[in-house]
């Protein structure tokens, strides 16, 4: 968090991006008297305090400050990734049913006598087993979408302790104010260290899971 | 073979059901979290169950303790991020049959589902 992020918290000013929202409660140092005082009083430093309730709802304050959109801001990224990932699986769906129909196609015309030429033959036989090999790569290309959910898991599991600072912040400063709530979310403990490599996990899960029968057998 | 896929993410359960009719099961139904998991569940039919741990509404763990309590014997397949050896023991004290680390592999999952299908 910068400067301009913990002023924007402090006085509800315009923090990064959030342009020239105040806060209402928060009023400006007064000036000092112009008569000749015997010596100038400093100025009082300005306090945050939570603007009335009439004035604005706590969620429209609450998402200017800068840590709320970034929260929101991560939340937009794994739905967008997450919606981007499955057009990447639609079009990997339609290579599929091409390559399908294709195959459909080669098989019909390899039971045709006039193509009953050996060359020909051969080169429909490569055909075929590319077309088998662009599956199987589709097939992979389509597994390692994985990777997204355990992405969106990972900016899961950082908007929840963003959301956390925020919060311990905001209480630290009597603000009154909390972050929107968020749905009931369940985070893994170890996403932190997972990583995108399939199987890498299987033999320590596989060893678990065997020791664990394994007992309740013997028990 | 009826299954029911429960998970959050849109992708994975997408990823899973391909899988599975790639292994030849195809009679796959869907939900977006334990809760609706149940609602599946009870609407009947389902042979085999697999589901991620991390869910909203009612995690995995939640979700199998539910339907433990009414059904005993309905094969359960927990495929999640969670790797932890005390998060595996947890699931398996729940009632899951078996384990799957994400990411995984389609024949790990194939392995898994013939060996809970005997």
């Amino acid at each position: 968090m910068d400067q301009s992020e913990i002023d924007a918290i402090m006085g509800g000013g315009s923090g990064k991006g959030s342009g020239s929202k105040k806060h209402k409660g928060a009023q400006p140092a007064p000036k000092p008297p112009e008569t000749t005082a015997p010596a100038p009083v400093p100025a009082p430093t300005p306090v945050a305090t939570p603007p009335p309730a009439s004035a604005k709802k706590d969620s429209e304050v609450s998402s200017s400050i800068p840590s709320v959109r970034v929260i929101g801001e991560l939340g937009a990224v794994t739905a967008v990734t997450e919606r981007e990932t499955n057009k990447v699986m639609d079009k990997l769906d339609q290579i599929s049913q091409l390559l399908d129909q294709q195959r459909i196609l080669v098989t019909e015309m390899m039971g045709n006598e006039s193509i009953q030429n050996p060359t020909i033959q051969s080169s429909v036989h490569q055909i075929m087993t590319a077309c088998t090999e662009i599956q199987n790569k589709v097939y992979e290309a389509m597994d390692l979408m994985q990777f997204q959910d355990i992405s969106r898991q990972k900016l899961e599991r950082i908007m929840h302790h963003l959301r956390q600072i925020h919060d311990y912040i905001l209480d630290l400063l009597g603000t009154g104010f909390q972050s929107q709530p968020a749905a009931k979310i369940s985070l893994s403990n170890s996403i932190a260290s997972t990583g995108t490599s399939p199987d890498e996990n299987k033999t320590h899960a596989d060893s678990v899971v065997d020791e664990f029968l394994r007992a309740n057998k013997k028990g | 073979m009826k299954i029911l896929v429960v998970d959050d993410s849109s992708t994975m359960r997408r990823i899973i059901i391909n899988t599975l009719s790639r292994i030849g099961y195809t009679n796959v139904v869907e939900a977006e979290h334990g809760k609706a998991g149940l609602e599946k569940l009870a609407q009947g039919g389902v042979e085999m169950i697999i589901t991620d741990w991390n869910m909203p509404e009612m995690d995995g763990l939640e979700f199998v303790g539910a339907v433990r309590g009414s059904d005993g014997s309905i094969p359960i397949l927990m495929v999640t991020t969670n790797a932890a050896k005390e998060d595996i023991v947890s699931a398996l004290q729940a009632g899951v049959n078996n384990y799957v680390v994400k990411p995984f592999t389609p024949e790990t999952l194939k392995e898994k589902i013939e060996s809970l299908l005997g």
